[in-house]
């Protein structure tokens, strides 16, 4: 009976979220953005491209040294005419003579080693020199995914960030709809605090899962449709899980925060304000994602993963970005759990004595007090 | 019967919004609970439904302490009203019949008679927020309704509603009294509490001025003797042991019956046109005025 009850709450919440225009309009919004960031990489990114003038010489083999740049070769039929090509930006660099490189300057350093190098193996190639080139052996990480990895991580920092604070502000603002009005009072007589405060983070939560699916379902089909999911790292599927997770785990603490500190007021217009604590809350939260996006193998990010709320949000970023041993996720897992568990105790007590008391803002400490 | 027994309750800023408030209603009955703005009518009833705590008294139904089941079997409309302004209105009515654990056909059941009987109907599938105030107040009863209560508590039901909306809310409450559900509700509405009620009591600053059946209350206030003089100079009743009030030029001197009413009279014609002469009991307009003084 009494879940049914915690049921009904949360079928509410998340049929009339459902039902609101805002609701579609932000979720559509947010799919495009998603799509479209997943289509940035290749718009934006794409391999180096060298132009190269030449005069009286031959093509250096630079194809066959350097693959992943895309090289061109034009040919002028005197000096004058490279030369104003290259000051012009028409060609990088120009080649004559197959001695002499002419340039605006300096020559782009990674160019000029290049053509160096290439230039220098060609001749000594030619007097019969051979000189095998140096066999690379890795003794780190694997790196070659860091890059995508990286990508991936920063916008699961952004999803999570923008989910949490949307889902648990919406719990906040359910909240004070139903202690402004006294719909609460009518509530009161027919359930329990805790059932409408489970439900009503329950339903929001719904509602952030499916956000979240949105984001994901449209984010892997842009990824695949513009080929940048043949970039993605191997263990996906596995990073998406935990993401999932982390945000059920982030999303429990921070409702909860919300709809305690919710209950203080009675207006909507005083939610954000009452808000500042869990908004500061997320905000270093964010922070400290943000960075373990960037450097996600430091002993700080290592040990902010471990400590709740921080680790909802960081640790999946690091899970995103690097390989992060099992008992290290098991470990900080647990802590959020107990955290969620420690927040859900206080927060209820806080709803439970404030949310009738309607009015001037209900001070914090004093409920927290009372016996 | 409910038992409201020696309520006492103190707000944290130290003033006595209850000093001893307690009544009893019969199964069936109608109880008018009327008192002037901040006298401790809302403040009563929240301690009935569990909102508030009091700090000394207590609240039986059926001999019954109240706790979270029993309420669930009470219907309430608290002053404020509290709807959910995005649902529509059958949806609405529905889900709060849900809360008290009706089946969804039971839900159902109920919301469709409710709407029916409140004359609804045509809104039945519109958001609350689109709905007149009179409107509102109607899904707001058929809310406190909808799980066919046991004891119906209605803080100023009327207020803000039109006299056609009065009626369509009183003839649902009496089928209900008639059931045998006891009906409190406060009013400011003291014509409209004496043709309903069966009993009020009265509260002032947080104390029981008055409670008992109305006809017991006006046969101990006794009668009075009331003159209503049209245009008359100021003063005309001086020296009269009497209390006067005025409505335009239309002034009411109420005198205790057993003194010379002739002399009054003849005070009265002279001063001007008398409309009104003789011998009443009080009305209950009168009594409140007088208890809460």
């Amino acid at each position: 009976m009494s879940l049914t009850t915690v049921w009904l709450v949360a079928k509410r919440e998340v049929t009339l979220t459902l039902r609101a225009r805002a609701f579609k309009i932000g979720l559509f919004i947010t799919a495009l953005l998603v799509g479209a960031a997943a289509f940035a990489p290749t718009l934006l990114g794409g391999p180096d491209e060298y132009k190269i003038g030449l005069v009286n010489s031959k093509q250096l083999p630079m194809a066959q040294a350097v693959p992943d740049a895309k090289w061109d070769w034009v040919t002028f039929p005197d000096r004058a005419a490279a030369t104003k090509a290259v000051l012009d930006g028409d060609v990088d660099v120009a080649l004559v003579d197959d001695n002499k490189l002419l340039s605006d300057g300096e020559v782009d350093s990674k160019l000029g080693v290049m053509l160096q190098s290439v230039n220098r193996e060609t001749k000594l190639g030619a007097a019969g020199v051979n000189v095998p080139p140096l066999a690379v052996e890795s003794v780190g990480a694997d790196t070659r995914y860091q890059g995508a990895r990286m990508g991936i991580a920063f916008l699961f920092v952004i999803v999570l960030f923008g989910l949490v604070i949307q889902s648990a502000t919406a719990v906040a603002m359910g909240v004070v709809e139903e202690k402004g009005s006294r719909i609460v009072e009518i509530l009161l007589a027919s359930l329990r605090p805790w059932q409408l405060l489970t439900g009503k983070v329950l339903g929001m939560g719904l509602v952030g899962l499916i956000n979240m699916a949105v984001v994901l379902v449209v984010g892997l089909g842009a990824a695949v449709a513009s080929g940048f999911a043949a970039d993605f790292p191997p263990g996906m599927p596995g990073v998406i899980a935990g993401v999932l997770v982390w945000f059920v785990l982030g999303y429990a603490f921070f409702a909860t925060f919300a709809a305690s500190l919710g209950s203080l007021v009675s207006r909507q217009e005083e939610v954000q304000n009452v808000l500042g604590p869990m908004m500061m809350t997320i905000m270093i939260t964010y922070g400290f994602s943000f960075y373990a996006a960037g450097d996600p193998t430091s002993t700080l990010a290592t040990i902010v993963s471990m400590i709740p709320p921080l680790s909802s949000m960081v640790m999946p970023v690091r899970m995103a970005a690097t390989t992060v041993p099992f008992w290290e996720v098991g470990l900080s897992m647990a802590f959020m759990v107990l955290a969620v568990a420690a927040m859900a105790a206080l927060g209820s007590r806080v709803y439970e004595r404030a949310v009738t008391r309607t009015g001037a803002r209900v001070n914090l400490l004093s409920v927290l007090r009372e016996r | 019967m409910l038992e409201i027994t020696g309520l006492r309750k103190q707000f944290p800023g130290g003033k006595v919004a209850l000093d001893g408030v307690g009544f009893e209603v019969r199964p069936g009955e109608m109880y008018g609970f009327v008192g002037a703005n901040g006298a401790g009518k809302t403040t009563t009833m929240r301690i009935v439904m569990g909102v508030l705590q009091a700090d000394a008294g207590q609240v039986a139904w059926h001999g019954r302490v109240l706790d979270a089941e029993v309420r669930k079997r009470i219907g309430y409309m608290p002053e404020e009203r509290g709807l959910y302004q995005k649902m529509k209105v059958a949806e609405q009515i529905e889900y709060f019949g849900r809360l008290h654990g009706l089946s969804v056909a039971e839900a159902r059941k109920a919301s469709d008679d409710l709407i029916e009987r409140l004359g609804l109907t045509e809104r039945r599938g519109d958001e609350v927020e689109k709905l007149s105030l009179g409107n509102q107040q109607r899904v707001q009863l058929a809310v406190a309704l909808v799980h066919d209560p046991e004891v119906l508590i209605l803080d100023e039901p009327f207020s803000g509603l039109d006299p056609i909306a009065v009626d369509a809310l009183v003839t649902v409450l009496q089928a209900r009294a008639r059931g045998g559900v006891p009906v409190i509700f406060s009013s400011h509405q003291l014509e409209l509490v004496e043709r309903l009620c069966d009993s009020v009591g009265i509260v002032s600053a947080g104390r029981m001025v008055a409670t008992g059946p109305v006809e017991e209350l006006r046969n101990a206030a006794g009668s009075a003797l009331r003159v209503v003089v049209r245009g008359a100079a100021p003063g005309w009743a001086d020296g009269l042991e009497g209390r006067l009030s005025a409505d335009g030029d239309r002034e009411t001197l109420l005198v205790a019956v057993g003194g010379d009413d002739q002399e009054v009279l003849r005070r009265a014609m002279k001063a001007g046109r008398v409309e009104h002469f003789g011998v009443e009991r009080r009305s209950l307009t009168e009594i409140f005025k007088e208890a809460v003084a």
